[in-house]
């Protein structure tokens, strides 16, 4: 009995998880600089990368710069990438693209709006959607170079 | 009855208090095992190995709270290396061992005795943890509750013509039930600044091959801790212990159990993004023994690293 307990609590336990193979949930963010609303599934038909930073994250200083130079390469016709703020002061996120401004959309998630229902625990996270809005895989944490891999799995999903 | 109110409040107990990971419970001759688990919140998949050195020395003699000379200038230390590994099985829960191997020592300077050194595995311990709350860069709590057990895999000289005295052996030799809790609260959304409360209670009911039972035990941290950059953090805890007497044949050992203070220091540099190497130590603070007299522990400092896979 008290093992079936404890089976019971471990299943329960693991429902909620977002991982590869899952619909990446829907989201309507504001613009962390023109407060102007984005909604994920709008990007439906690209392959779209979502990448949860704060400005005390120092992967993430090395993280936005590399992204941005990757989409460059990529281009936009098929793909974007898509930037969560999850600073508790937006300012502090608004303050950090004014040295290291990117072109891709940056929403601002002081409260985790977006980020609980995708599981943030520790930054930086990204997850890489295919064109139905499917998470094809998380990554946890950046050193540079990582880009380089990213980008081999972004543009074979483009070109399935 | 009162080990239920006793766990209950101790579970209690780390949600008012606001926790550094520090907890343990003694593998043997008071070194503590539990404390080289890496307690710290593990995401699903995540596989932390961890490899730890301490060095317990137990010199001091005292009579109740107050320290005295040792005229017989006896000596007395424990080396506890411990291989310990945490895996992540899910958002919630994790699991965490332990296997140790110990050596103790023991030189009564002014008799005709020699210096007596045992050896040998000590004691598993297993740990399963279930976080419910944790810290994220939306919420600043996280609570974990565990429960475990030490298991007596070590070595045991019950059948030899000679037995060591319990307090040099490798091994309690005996069942323990682990109940074990923290609570952490981060100043800031970074968490570079933490502050955290645990709590363990360990029941030793069983008897092991010597008919000797080990008192139960029961142990507070609260601590503080920061880190500096993306590679140093320290901590700082004080760490509350209390063990009851042993019992031979269901009769207390005289000298044995008391409560303990100390003061528990840390330090740790992440050598890369995959590899900490962290110091420790122990120094009491105070201490309030059972009995006419007790050797008890001085100080202790400990070496640890740690892999994540």
């Amino acid at each position: 009995m008290r093992y079936k307990v404890s089976l019971t609590l471990l299943l329960l336990a693991s429902i909620g998880i977002v991982s590869a193979a899952d619909q990446a949930p829907d989201f309507v963010g504001l613009g962390i600089i023109d407060e102007q609303p984005l909604r994920l599934s709008d990007y439906r038909g690209k392959v779209v990368f979502i990448d949860f930073w704060a400005s005390w994250c120092p992967p993430c200083l090395v993280s936005l710069p590399a992204y941005e130079q990757m989409r460059a390469e990529i281009g936009t016709e098929d793909f974007e990438i898509i930037a969560i703020n999850v600073d508790e002061d937006p300012a502090n996120g608004v303050f950090f693209l004014e040295d290291h401004p990117v072109s891709y959309p940056v929403l601002k998630d002081p409260e985790g709006d977006i980020g609980i229902p995708y599981g943030v625990r520790s930054l930086p996270v990204s997850f890489l959607l295919d064109r139905d809005g499917n998470i094809i895989e998380s990554y946890r944490s950046f050193k540079l170079g990582d880009e380089v891999e990213l980008k081999a799995a972004i543009e074979a999903l483009i070109r399935e | 009855m009162k080990r239920v109110l006793a766990s209950i409040a101790i579970l209690l107990s780390t949600l008012l208090l606001p926790a550094a990971g520090y907890a343990a419970t003694c593998g043997c001759a008071g070194v503590p095992l539990l404390s080289a688990i890496d307690t710290s919140s593990t995401e699903p998949g995540d596989l932390y190995l961890n490899l730890t050195t301490e060095n317990h020395i137990a010199d001091d003699l005292v009579v109740g709270t107050k320290d005295i000379r040792d005229e017989t200038d006896r000596k007395r230390s424990s080396l506890a290396t411990t291989l310990s590994a945490s895996y992540g099985l899910t958002e919630h829960w994790a699991v965490s061992g332990l296997l140790a191997y110990i050596e103790h020592s023991r030189d009564v300077g002014s008799s005709f005795l020699p210096a007596q050194h045992t050896s040998g595995l000590s004691d598993a311990v297993i740990l399963f943890r279930y976080t419910p709350i944790y810290q994220t860069p939306f919420s600043r709590h996280e609570l974990s509750v565990g429960f475990g057990a030490r298991i007596p895999i070590g070595k045991d000289d019950a059948g030899g013509l000679i037995s060591a005295a319990e307090d040099m052996q490798p091994s309690v030799g005996a069942l323990g039930k682990i109940l074990w809790s923290s609570y952490s609260y981060a100043f800031n959304q970074a968490a570079t600044v933490q502050l955290g409360v645990s709590a363990t209670y360990t029941d030793n009911d069983e008897e092991n091959d010597r008919h000797y039972t080990f008192g139960d035990e029961t142990s507070f941290s609260l601590g503080l801790s920061q880190s500096i950059g993306t590679k140093f953090s320290y901590a700082a805890a004080v760490r509350y212990r209390r063990t009851q007497p042993d019992r031979r044949l269901g009769f207390d050992i005289p000298n044995t159990g008391g409560e303990w203070l100390d003061f528990v220091p840390a330090l740790q540099y992440s050598v890369t993004d995959k590899l900490n190497v962290a110091l420790s130590g122990r120094l009491p603070i105070a201490r309030d023994l059972n009995g006419a007299i007790q050797f008890t522990t001085s100080y202790s400092y400990s070496v640890s690293f740690t892999y994540a896979l």
